[in-house]
């Protein structure tokens, strides 16, 4: 099964944290959003292995973007 | 003994405080990782600042130095008089007139003697024989505050050569001077809050005034407290100028009055009978300091505790993890806060209402505290609910200005004294927002504090910026703050050093353009000007300026509370019986 990771908010793509193949946990941070002067770390909604990440860094991400992938 | 357990079994809060919901989530590896380089310059931050404290400490003549003398340092002395594990010291970097010493002269915080929470302060004999210095009357006027404000004794260690004189326009006079602490004793003793000294050495002047304005008076044997030492006795008669031979005769009286300063123990003892207690041995002093701190009355700690001390539920170097140095990381405040009350539980007043903005009831050493914080982090796009953009964590908006109210107003009701937690970067703003009256309810919120006449406490663990650090529980709220703390992520600015840039340069170089100018100047300017906000908001900087009365390591942060918890229900001035607390009733519902 996969889960999708969906931006929470619209901003920019400060930092990816995690690599595609990498285990993570639920609760782990994933990625971080840069918006409205702040860093908004992002957490995997699930356990699994980050199976493909959709955006890189820099990139403009609009509220409810898949971001990554976790099967 | 006190059949503890079988009160808290008859306890009739025992449903709401005992079984308090836990909060807050165990720190990952993940996040221990990540944050690793976030933990190492909080660690480098504290251990600058504790760098600056000891050399402080070591200011002056040395401890060899001084025993060698036959006295013993300042420090000497509290750690003997101070219940060992209990000093929280405070103003430790304080300085404001940016004395070469580092110091104000006087060392003072919270400790506990005889098992009782006070407040102590002595002057630092090690440099210059305890003299006043610039910016130390606003310091004991902050200690002063205190106790005031806690409602506990208030200690002195007395020894006190008088006034810098080459430096005494600095603090003589004025309405905060070097005499304000005088009239401050009055009114602790007006208060019924007792002032013990223990005098030692000579203490002429302002030094005899401070000798001799506490409660009771316990002197060291070679003591002396005098209207006017040797330097003024034998030189009382001006005469326009000085000569050789004039000096010649000042060397006498000087040598005369030397051998037998004005104010020694056989005239304020065995004649005016202002000294209670006189003793052979400096230690003496200290033990009959004991002696009276038992003779006054406090509280238990078990009659206001509504469960069992526990300590959190986890460790607290965790905090190290969870507090980003980085002002712009988002964080889980719960996670803070679970790292620094007991058994990390809670009852949360409102949660779903003003999400920017934690309100609720923690125990510390198992007594109630109400707790306010901000709550970083996106806030959804629907709130707030006024507006049409998103809200982040950090600002505050119309529904947590209400909450802070409500929650406050009911603390004060319900006699619960409250820590706040600072991480602010200001008030919503814009037409928006004043149509929403944040304006109105900012200040509405200054007034509920002012009703509650409860002790309170601020801990900006990062930034205090623009009214919201008035506004929440500030040093502003200066009848009731009894102390604020810093972290190493403190920031204290009205805004941004970058903000402040563009609000001061952005209509020179609308002009500039306009002119056919080079912006490279203004620029330049802005770099600067936001440079120097940084300079001027960090931790060393509003712990010098007494922005924050102490920067404390993370790890040590829960010791602060702990001090405050127990000294705010030491003595209480007013009591809300627990059975008829109105607070975890409406939490309930």
């Amino acid at each position: 099964m996969t889960e999708d990771v969906l931006a929470p908010l619209s901003g920019n793509v400060w930092k990816i944290t995690v690599e595609v193949g990498e285990t993570i946990e639920e609760d782990d941070e994933v990625l971080i959003i840069e918006a409205l002067k702040m860093e908004t770390p992002i957490y995997a909604p699930c356990d699994g292995k980050v199976k493909e990440i959709h955006v890189k860094e820099g990139d403009t991400v609009e509220e409810d973007q898949p971001l990554l992938s976790i099967e | 003994m006190y059949g503890r357990t079988r009160n808290l079994e008859n306890n009739d809060v025992k449903p709401y405080f005992e079984n308090m919901q836990r909060f807050g989530k165990e720190l990952k590896d993940g996040r221990r990782r990540r944050a690793s380089a976030s933990m190492e310059k909080l660690k480098q931050g504290e251990t600058h600042i504790e760098r600056q404290k000891k050399n402080i400490e070591g200011a002056g003549f040395s401890t060899e130095q001084m025993n060698k003398r036959g006295v013993m340092t300042v420090w000497q002395r509290l750690d003997y008089l101070i219940d060992p594990g209990t000093w929280r010291p405070l103003h430790s970097l304080y300085n404001p007139l940016n004395n070469k010493t580092g110091a104000t002269n006087v060392v003072d915080g919270l400790a506990k003697i005889s098992g009782r929470w006070a407040v102590v302060i002595g002057f630092d004999n090690k440099v210059m024989a305890g003299a006043w210095l610039p910016g130390q009357s606003e310091n004991i006027l902050r200690v002063t505050n205190l106790s005031r404000r806690l409602n506990v004794p208030l200690i002195w260690l007395v020894n006190c050569s008088g006034a810098k004189l080459d430096e005494q326009e600095k603090f003589y006079a004025d309405r905060r001077g070097a005499g304000a602490p005088f009239f401050r004793h009055a009114e602790l003793n007006q208060l019924g809050i007792p002032v013990l000294a223990g005098i030692y050495g000579t203490n002429p002047a302002g030094g005899g005034y401070h000798g001799i304005s506490p409660t009771i008076l316990l002197a060291h044997k070679d003591a002396n407290i005098a209207v006017g030492g040797v330097g003024i006795v034998s030189g009382m008669s001006p005469k326009g100028g000085f000569d050789a031979e004039m000096l010649e005769e000042l060397v006498e009286k000087t040598r005369e009055f030397s051998a037998k300063p004005p104010g020694r123990v056989e005239t304020h003892y065995y004649e005016t009978g202002f000294f209670s207690e006189i003793y052979e041995e400096e230690t003496g002093v200290l033990d009959g300091i004991k002696q009276y701190m038992e003779a006054i009355p406090a509280y238990k700690p078990h009659f206001f505790q509504v469960a069992e001390p526990a300590e959190p539920a986890y460790p607290q170097d965790d905090l190290y993890y969870l507090l980003p140095f980085n002002q712009k990381e988002v964080y889980s405040f719960d996670d803070v806060l679970a790292r620094l009350v007991d058994a990390g539980e809670h009852m949360e007043f409102r949660p779903e209402y003003g999400p920017e903005v934690y309100t609720g009831l923690c125990r510390i050493d198992g007594q109630l505290i109400g707790c306010i914080g901000n709550r970083s982090g996106y806030l959804g796009k629907d709130y707030p609910e006024y507006a049409d953009y998103p809200g982040m964590g950090g600002k505050l908006y119309r529904q947590g200005l209400i909450k802070m109210n409500e929650f406050v107003t009911h603390c004060g009701r319900d006699r619960i004294p409250i820590v706040w937690f600072q991480d602010t970067s200001g008030i919503d703003v814009g037409d928006l927002a004043e149509k929403a009256e944040l304006l109105g309810l900012g200040q509405a919120l200054i007034y509920s504090i002012q009703q509650t006449e409860l002790p309170m406490i601020l801990v900006v663990l990062r930034k205090g910026t623009a009214a919201a650090h008035y506004l929440m529980g500030g040093p502003t709220a200066n009848r009731h703050n009894a102390f604020t703390l810093g972290t190493a992520a403190t920031e204290i600015a009205v805004m941004h050093g970058e903000t402040a840039a563009v609000a001061m340069y952005s209509r020179r170089a609308v002009k500039e353009k306009a002119a056919g100018g080079s912006l490279d100047a203004i620029a330049d300017k802005m770099n600067t000007l936001a440079e120097q906000y940084q300079t001027h908001s960090n931790p060393g900087y509003c712990a010098r300026h007494g922005l924050v009365d102490e920067i404390v390591e993370l790890s040590g942060l829960r010791n602060y509370l702990v001090a405050f918890a127990g000294a705010a229900y030491q003595n209480p001035q007013s009591i809300c019986p627990r059975h008829q607390l109105i607070l975890p009733r409406i939490i309930k519902g």
